[in-house]
């Protein structure tokens, strides 16, 4: 395995790193234009929905990978976006008439119809401002209660739509959420240029495209701003928060950056999908969501954003199709439906690769240094994290 | 028994020919923990490019009042200021964003991070890249970038750390360049006053003298007042302006080594403490 | 540590009004709301009988969530670690409950005698099972990882806890139905005006002996006094010749048992048993224990009653309430942890 990275470092090193991303990008498009007709169909729905996946991926990296802050509640970010989308390109405030740079039958409809490119960016905006305040009380809690906390609001902001089907909390009487049903159908998107200015769901390479343009601007964003102070910053928040203030690192603002972004992008991408998927429901925001997409992260390899997109894909794909795949097989051996147990499957991998591998497929170099840190410790009883009293900050 | 009170310096003092104004001032600091007294009605001051050593046996409150001047702890009473103004209880960015900085006894390095990242981040708080600008990499933060890299070099140079190690993983290091590497972080805020718990911690005479000589370098060339922790009497009577002695938490004696050396109330202080 | 100062016979700082309200505000806040509430119920029928049901079925329900959060404050205390998984240990010990009935035929038709004997032994049965599910769930997900970083161990907790709702999904796909081996609703007596059915005893009488045996345990005898050394310093725990590892895995069988018990008391109670049961049983009783002072066995106790109250009433005084009831106990969890992580009988961290 080590040999197989060895040389994988060792050619890549030969090649400056922007050919690389020109080559995957370059695959990438190819991979749009005739993905359908080499593959399935299903395998290109699917690769739409994980280049979303893989946003959210990048998203929460910035979080848990950069700047090391313990968020399970990213889906609340996911949610907010969505619903953002749902608003503004939907009949759904039938009682208003707003539009915006919309297709000419999307003018006629009832509603708020805002153009979906000026949507996702606005639904970032709302979801980083989100991300900010529901981070700020989380900002002198550690590790495991930080973790608690994030859950909770994860779990908060979904009932808060779910429980606004009659006005905000019960006050009022807008509807929110159209509680069970959800809020469908969503806008197709629009722009005034040839391609995108004509699109239907039967023809889904569109929304290929704009997901990977999408993918490109977060990758930009992550490597931006991973080179940058802040993200210097980030790193020296997660090893040693104390050491990181004594050297001017401002706590608050910087881990309220982290969250704002990471936010920004899940909302980003959570707009996007809403749209593609047609609908927004309640049912679509869950524990395991969130659950999932730090999964990727982990198995990718924690802070590297490479290792991060591979994890995203690997873990969206093997969720689509490993297992409903693996089933005739389980099916005709042991007359088993393997699929029934795909949430235990996925809970014994995290477990296993927490034990044998926790710094991930396609280790940054750091996060396997920290993780194996307290190996050789068999006289630890407790975890080993040496500041054990939150930090004034 | 109550000890009478040690005056503290006068607000400024004559310093190899030259009057200096005190830069940071401590008064009547007092740090409690529940029951415990750690730090009792200190008062100290650290003139402007001098060298000011605490010492004091082991538990003497000495980190703990360290802690108390950098915004890690609230003092329960007392005032520090800094070059006239307040910083007392300010968080620990505040502090060194008016101009000081601070090594650790237990070396706090950035572990997985290189050498040379380790000192970037040091100088975050000079820093005036915005958002926006590092996410387009404007010209003004391409600069800065670039800034920041040359200043680190030339401060890891200013330490005495071999080139072709500032891209090596920080943990990499020898100990005693790694207590280096924490003094080169803690320049890059361009302080005006540099706290180093006991510096010389672990390492043997050769490195223990090149470090003297680093902080006299860093007095002369750059102009920084140094205060500092330390055990090794050596280091201490060699490169001290003047000393303050802690025991308890109380300051039990203060002058120069000379005055302190021969001071019965600091024999009694580091000899019962071995008794 | 550091040497004290040579004592002036220090003078102790004066506690002013701010800091007494501060150090009791939760009580503070409990009291205003039983104020308003009582206010309330004043208006609307000129008695108080709506909060006092309110009370009433808040220490009954109470109990459940009190077992549960044993089961984390202890695991917390010894370890440092939230058991993210014992939610789902609460659901086996229902699951098992419910089995057992079925296996033993008991119905509500079967006598008294029976009953009492098949009740007993299903509960002790399910507590065993609960017990040593939690051991094994140290032993395999949160042993390994004891130098790692907290995020590896809730990794893992997250992953047991999935592994676990998959065998309950397995077990039982659609939600299943306890047989009412109590008659739960039928009114025993009527106390204060309030009418208490059996089921809110049975839960107290099932809850009230295990907690005394459980603080009799751990206070009195030599295991509890090891692992309450464990729980302060594992490492002069170790010097003084105690076994660490067993310590923690006795102090995990414990919590597993007080699961077990809260399962079958939920299934009497609730009368219906699901797979998901424990994941928002689980957050609620660790609110509880928050609440209580995580590490504290009394404040886990106190913590669950009253998370018990804040259920019940807003269960019946809010429209739709049930919904709204875990949303509610979430933001108390948020709000204690972020401006009084001590809880009501916890201690102040180092730098409060």
């Amino acid at each position: 395995m080590s040999a197989i990275r060895n040389t994988f470092g060792r050619v890549s090193g030969l090649v400056p790193f922007w050919v690389w991303c020109l080559v995957w990008l370059l695959a990438a498009i190819a991979f749009g234009f005739i993905g359908d007709e080499v593959f399935s169909d299903e395998l290109y729905d699917a690769s739409i929905t994980t280049l979303g996946y893989v946003m959210m991926a990048l998203g929460l990296n910035i979080v848990v990978g950069f700047a090391g802050l313990l968020d399970l509640g990213y889906v609340a970010f996911y949610a907010i976006g969505a619903f953002m989308g749902g608003w503004l390109m939907s009949a759904q405030f039938s009682d208003r008439d707003i539009h915006f740079l919309v297709s000419d039958v999307t003018e006629k409809l009832p509603g708020i119809h805002l153009n979906f490119f000026l949507v996702i960016f606005l639904a970032a905006a709302v979801t980083a401002f989100w991300g900010a305040v529901l981070g700020a009380p989380t900002l002198r809690l550690r590790g495991d209660y930080l973790a608690i906390v994030t859950l909770a609001f994860g779990e908060i902001v979904p009932r808060v739509f779910e429980l606004s089907e009659s006005g905000l909390f019960g006050i009022g009487s807008t509807n929110w959420s159209n509680g069970r049903q959800g809020i469908t159908p969503v806008d197709k998107p629009f722009a005034p240029i040839p391609g995108l200015d004509e699109i239907t769901r039967l023809d889904i390479t569109p929304y290929f495209f704009i997901a990977l343009f999408m993918v490109v601007l977060v990758l930009f964003l992550n490597f931006r701003l991973r080179d940058s102070r802040l993200g210097r910053a980030w790193i020296a928040v997660r090893e040693d928060e104390v050491a990181a203030a004594a050297m001017g690192v401002n706590l608050v603002r910087v881990k309220l950056w982290a969250y704002a972004i990471g936010a920004a992008i899940g909302g980003f991408a959570g707009a996007f999908l809403g749209v593609y998927r047609n609908t927004v429901n309640v049912d679509q925001f869950e524990f395991g969501f969130s659950v999932f997409i730090l999964a990727m992260i982990i198995i990718g390899g924690m802070g590297n954003i490479g290792g991060v997109i591979a994890g995203a894909i690997t873990l969206s794909l093997f969720e689509r199709f490993a297992l409903p795949e693996l089933n005739p097989l389980t099916q005709s051996l042991i007359d088993f439906d393997i699929t029934a147990i795909s949430f235990g499957i996925f809970g014994f991998f995290l477990l296993a690769m927490m034990i044998l591998r926790p710094e991930g497929f396609i280790p940054n170099r750091r996060r396997k240094m920290e993780l194996h840190e307290g190996e050789d410790d068999e006289t630890a009883t407790g975890p080993g994290d040496e500041s054990l009293y939150a930090v004034r900050g | 028994m109550r000890l009478p009170r040690v005056p503290a310096m006068s607000r400024s003092t004559r310093l190899g020919g030259e009057v200096m104004a005190d830069l940071l001032v401590a008064t009547n600091v007092t740090k409690r923990f529940g029951g415990l007294t750690a730090v009792d009605n200190v008062d100290f001051a650290v003139p402007e490019k001098s060298i000011v050593t605490i010492i004091g046996p082991n538990g003497a409150g000495k980190t703990t009042f360290f802690n108390c001047m950098t915004g890690l702890y609230k003092p329960t009473t007392g005032k520090v200021t800094f070059d006239g103004k307040d910083i007392t209880a300010k968080p620990p960015h505040v502090v060194t964003q008016a101009g000081v900085a601070r090594t650790f006894q237990n070396i706090k390095l950035f572990k997985t991070m290189t050498v040379l990242e380790n000192v970037q981040v040091g100088r975050h708080a000079r820093l005036k890249s915005r958002i926006t600008g590092m996410i387009l990499r404007t010209p003004f933060v391409r600069r800065e970038e670039e800034e920041v890299e040359r200043r680190s070099r030339e401060l890891l140079a200013i330490v005495g750390l071999e080139r072709r190690r500032y891209q090596d993983l920080a943990s990499s290091l020898p100990y005693g360049d790694q207590r280096r590497l924490e003094i080169a972080r803690a320049l890059a805020s361009d302080p005006r006053l540099l706290l180093l718990d006991e510096p010389t911690a672990g390492m043997n005479p050769q490195e223990s003298d090149e470090l003297t000589v680093l902080m006299d370098k860093l007095r002369t060339e750059l102009g920084i007042a140094i205060l500092l922790i330390e055990h090794d009497m050596k280091v201490v009577m060699g490169v001290s302006d003047h000393i303050t002695v802690l025991d308890g938490g109380q300051k039990i004696a203060a002058g120069n080594p000379q005055e302190v050396r021969k001071n019965p109330r600091v024999i009694e202080a580091y000899l019962g403490s071995q008794a | 540590m550091e040497a004290a100062s040579i004592p002036q016979t220090p003078t102790p700082p004066q506690r002013k009004l701010g800091d007494v309200l501060r150090d009791n505000s939760l009580w503070l806040i409990f009291g205003l709301v039983l104020v308003l509430l009582a206010i309330i119920d004043l208006k609307e029928q000129d008695n108080i009988l709506p909060l006092a049901n309110n009370i009433k079925d808040g220490l009954s329900v109470g109990t459940i969530w009190a077992l549960i959060a044993l089961g984390y404050t202890l695991v917390y205390g010894i370890i440092e670690l939230i058991n993210f998984a014992h939610g789902e240990v609460f659901m086996i010990g229902s699951f098992i409950t419910v089995s057992l009935f079925v296996t033993f035929g008991l119905t509500e038709d079967t006598a008294l005698f029976g009953l009492i004997i098949g009740m007993f032994a299903a509960l002790v049965i399910a507590m065993l099972g609960s017990g040593v599910l939690n051991v094994m769930i140290e032993r395999v997900a949160y042993r390994p990882l004891r130098g790692a970083p907290k995020l590896a161990s809730l990794i893992t907790a997250i992953g047991m806890s999935f592994i676990l709702q998959n065998v309950g999904l397995l077990w039982r796909p659609t939600p299943d139905s306890a047989p009412d081996l109590i008659k739960s609703q039928v009114e025993l007596f009527t106390l204060f005006g309030v009418d208490v059915v059996r089921s809110d005893v049975f839960a107290v009488a099932v809850t009230i002996p295990l907690l005394f045996a459980l603080l009799y345990f751990v206070g009195q005898t030599k295991y509890g006094k090891a692992m309450r050394a464990t729980a302060q310093d594992p490492d002069a725990a170790r010097l003084m010749g105690i076994d660490v590892n067993k310590t923690i895995s006795l102090t995990f069988l414990l919590g597993g048992l007080m699961a077990g018990a809260a399962g079958l008391i939920y299934a009497l109670y609730n009368l219906t048993i699901q797979f998901n049961q424990g994941f928002t049983a689980g957050l609620i009783a660790f609110t509880a224990a928050v609440m209580g002072g995580i590490g504290n066995l009394k404040g886990a106790v106190v913590g669950g009653l009253l998370i018990g109250f804040v259920q019940q009433t807003v269960e019946s005084r809010v429209d739709n309430g049930s919904a709204w009831a875990p949303a509610v106990v979430f933001a108390i969890l948020v709000l204690v942890m972020v401006f009084r992580p001590q809880g009501l009988f916890g201690e102040e961290t180092r730098e409060g």
